[in-house]
């Protein structure tokens, strides 16, 4: 059986004497290894003290997203066999650092859903007997394809933006607003939305490099999420009072 | 909330920049463009590049244009260059995160962020020696590149590699047409100018000064 080296990234915020550095496996390589796969043989067969996340290994909880050879990645969705020589694993960045390739995406994601407030908006009172409102299909359908993001954070890691700008929400989070935006439900006003999102740590702080799109293991749509809350956010802008 | 912060909120200014952004840009890319295009002329002679001067000067064109061209050139580096990451820390984070990721549009807009700057530098003298050598005439400008051809390869190289990227970025975040053609587009446009503006080079190069 063929072996794989991997390069990953090893630091403890709570040793912060131990300066960051890269640490060498090697392992050997049954075929159709995920990186997933691959960190768990790892910490049971060479260093029970490497930590990582992952939940669902099934590219839906978003847990085990991490830098893989450069780009932001799902662990549990990239086969070694696809990479090629030696795998290097970093976490991903922005979010806070746990340790190793772990970081915590909650606190942000948690952040992301108060300030845009990610709820529906409605003065209607909620009846739980009623029948529900009828929505026309094309309607659901672009709801749903925005709730697609499982808020892996690839997006955000992979932004210069986010990068620098700590209060940047990125496409994540302007993903998020165009989710309740094409809701018929939320009855929120243009200048109740332009408040959310219409500044630049929404709509405007995006420079349009894309690498959110390039990178969305999901293969979300975002550059025309973006641009379509960015035109949104300009009508709003210009229109409200 | 700070009481500084709270005197001086202005919540559309964010919209207003990143307006006046979009349409100085795509304003001196069309600038540019025809500027390159006008320059051009000097590949059907010296006297289409001669009449073509002197009528835009004759129309006032030069003078009610030039000065609406600086204006908005100065604009455009308010807007734009307020992006610019200038602190130590973020310049690092940029080149480790550009370096990592390997992403093309983030190098282009690594590249966009340097040529804008060095164009800032070089359009304005540039635009100093053209004004202050008033007229333009086929001689005067050939006798120019003869001396600083490779000034003005510099800045043409700069240029078109800013103009060209830069209407593909804003078309991109505003969404009007879908990336990939885009990005074929506007390299298809870029060569043609970029081929246009060696060819005058080349012409004013074998015409030599006065």
């Amino acid at each position: 059986m063929s072996t794989r080296k991997f390069s990953i990234f090893r630091y403890n915020p709570n040793t912060p004497e131990v300066k960051p550095f890269m640490q060498e496996y090697t392992i050997e390589e049954p075929p159709g290894m995920t990186i997933f796969v691959a960190l768990n043989k790892i910490r049971e067969e060479l260093d029970p003290t490497l930590m990582f996340d992952f939940v669902c290994r099934a590219a839906i909880c978003g847990s085990c997203a991490m830098v893989i050879n450069g780009k932001p990645r799902l662990a549990c969705k990239t086969l070694t066999g696809d990479l090629k020589g030696t795998v290097t694993l970093m976490p991903l960045p922005v979010f806070k650092l746990i340790g190793d390739l772990s970081v915590d995406t909650g606190t942000w994601f948690r952040h992301l859903s108060v300030k845009t407030k990610s709820w529906i908006h409605s003065s209607k009172e909620f009846d739980p007997n009623a029948i529900e409102d009828r929505m026309d299909n094309e309607t659901a359908l672009e709801i749903y394809e925005a709730e697609r993001c499982i808020e892996c954070g690839c997006c955000i890691a992979g932004c210069v933006t986010a990068n620098i700008r700590e209060d940047f929400l990125g496409a994540a989070g302007i993903n998020r607003v165009a989710r309740f935006m094409v809701d018929p439900r939320d009855e929120r006003s243009k200048k109740e939305y332009f408040e959310v999102i219409g500044s630049d740590e929404g709509a405007f702080g995006c420079m349009g490099l894309m690498a959110c799109d390039d990178n969305c293991p999901m293969q979300l749509p975002l550059q025309m999420q973006l641009s379509f809350v960015r035109r949104k956010m300009v009508s709003f802008g210009l229109s409200a009072k | 909330m700070l009481v500084q912060k709270i005197l001086t909120r202005n919540p559309k200014a964010e919209l207003y920049y990143d307006l006046v952004e979009l349409f100085t840009g795509i304003a001196l890319v069309g600038f540019l463009w025809t500027h390159m295009v006008f320059v051009a002329t000097i590949l059907l002679g010296s006297d289409l590049f001669n009449t073509l001067s002197k009528s835009l000067d004759d129309y006032y064109l030069s003078y009610v244009g030039i000065p609406i061209i600086v204006l908005i050139f100065l604009m455009h580096i308010l807007s734009a260059g307020r992006r610019l990451p200038t602190r130590y820390q973020e310049q690092k984070i940029i080149w480790r995160h550009a370096k990592m990721l390997k992403g093309t549009d983030t190098w282009v807009w690594v590249f966009q962020t340097i040529t804008g700057a060095a164009i800032f530098a070089l359009a304005s003298i540039h635009m100093f020696v053209v004004l202050t050598g008033w007229p333009i005439t086929a001689t005067t400008s050939a006798g120019r590149i003869e001396a600083f051809w490779w000034f003005y390869l510099v800045l043409l190289l700069l240029g078109e590699y800013h103009a060209g990227f830069g209407i593909y970025r804003q078309f991109v975040k505003w969404g009007w047409f879908p990336r990939k053609p885009l990005g074929y587009v506007s390299k298809v446009i870029t060569v043609i100018i970029l081929t246009l503006g060696l060819a005058a080079l080349w012409v004013f190069l074998q015409l030599g000064g006065a």
